[in-house]
């Protein structure tokens, strides 16, 4: 079962952190407090299209064929992602 | 299947969707010179008592057609944020008149020959037949204008109130504008 990456404090919604990272093969703890990654506040669907979109070479017109969407519907799913990833960059700043 | 029924733009839009869109208008034509059922504005679908040219068929299309993408690409350019493209409004628009071919297919069912001067004729031409084809035409025209609703969202990037009311000022101008241009052209 893909678990969902929680990155916003259920009690006062504020942005979290890491506190423990664990190496599943040697059990080593690392303990400190670590910001996650702008990246990792977005959705599993919105990750995965930037992904595809990077492995398309930022070419609107392939990422549309391979999901065979059109043209404006992914174009549109961009300028989306493009609002969410200011609107987080600006909260950070803030 | 559902989604291609209500919203086919999230799957086609731009160059392939205008070409569809235009053998859909060639075949209305055609269609609507034989059951002599005219579309004199945007979302107008009316029966004539006589024929007319396939050419002026054509026209009422292309004037249709024509009007509604300049003012939705219009509207789309002063209110979207995104940069949007004249050939993917286009496309979705005339795609979206594919429904039209039913309508001029149901004009066979309410074609009236000659002109109704008095109320007489009128009341004699409202025939059960009559009512139930124009109820069936107005089903096909409400699914055009969803079409065209949706084409307006997914080509200019607009969502929500902002859509609803743009689309619905836009409609309302083009659908004016045709009205004018086929009025002119048709009494030169």
């Amino acid at each position: 079962m893909q678990k969902n990456l929680p990155h916003i404090c259920p009690s006062c919604s504020t942005p979290l952190s890491v506190k423990c990272l664990v190496c599943e093969k040697c059990q080593t703890e690392v303990s400190g407090i670590f910001h996650l990654p702008m990246l990792a506040s977005l959705s599993n669907q919105e990750q995965n299209f930037i992904v595809e979109f990077v492995k398309c070479s930022g070419s609107l017109k392939v990422m549309a064929q391979k999901l065979e969407l059109s043209y404006p519907t992914v174009r549109n799913l961009l300028d989306d992602l493009i609002e969410k990833i200011e609107t987080a960059q600006k909260s950070i700043r803030q | 299947m559902n989604k291609w029924l209500i919203n086919p733009f999230i799957y086609i839009a731009g160059a392939k969707a205008l070409l569809w869109g235009w053998a859909a208008m060639l075949v209305t034509a055609i269609i609507g010179m034989m059951s002599y059922t005219h579309f004199d504005g945007v979302i107008d679908v009316h029966t004539a008592g006589k024929a007319f040219s396939l050419g002026y068929h054509l026209l009422e299309q292309l004037v249709d057609w024509s009007c509604a993408t300049l003012l939705f690409w219009g509207a789309g350019v002063l209110v979207s944020k995104s940069s949007i493209r004249l050939i993917d409004v286009a496309g979705t628009m005339a795609f979206a008149r594919i429904p039209m071919i039913f309508a001029a297919i149901v004009g066979y069912g309410i074609k009236i020959p000659g002109q109704l001067k008095t109320v007489d004729e009128i009341t004699r031409a409202i025939t059960p037949m009559v009512v139930v084809c124009s109820l069936v035409s107005l089903v096909f025209l409400i699914w055009m204008i969803t079409w065209m609703y949706n084409a307006f969202k997914v080509s200019c990037n607009i969502k929500g109130g902002k859509a609803t009311v743009v689309f619905i000022i836009g409609l309302l101008f083009s659908e004016i504008i045709s009205h004018i241009l086929l009025y002119f052209i048709s009494n030169r």
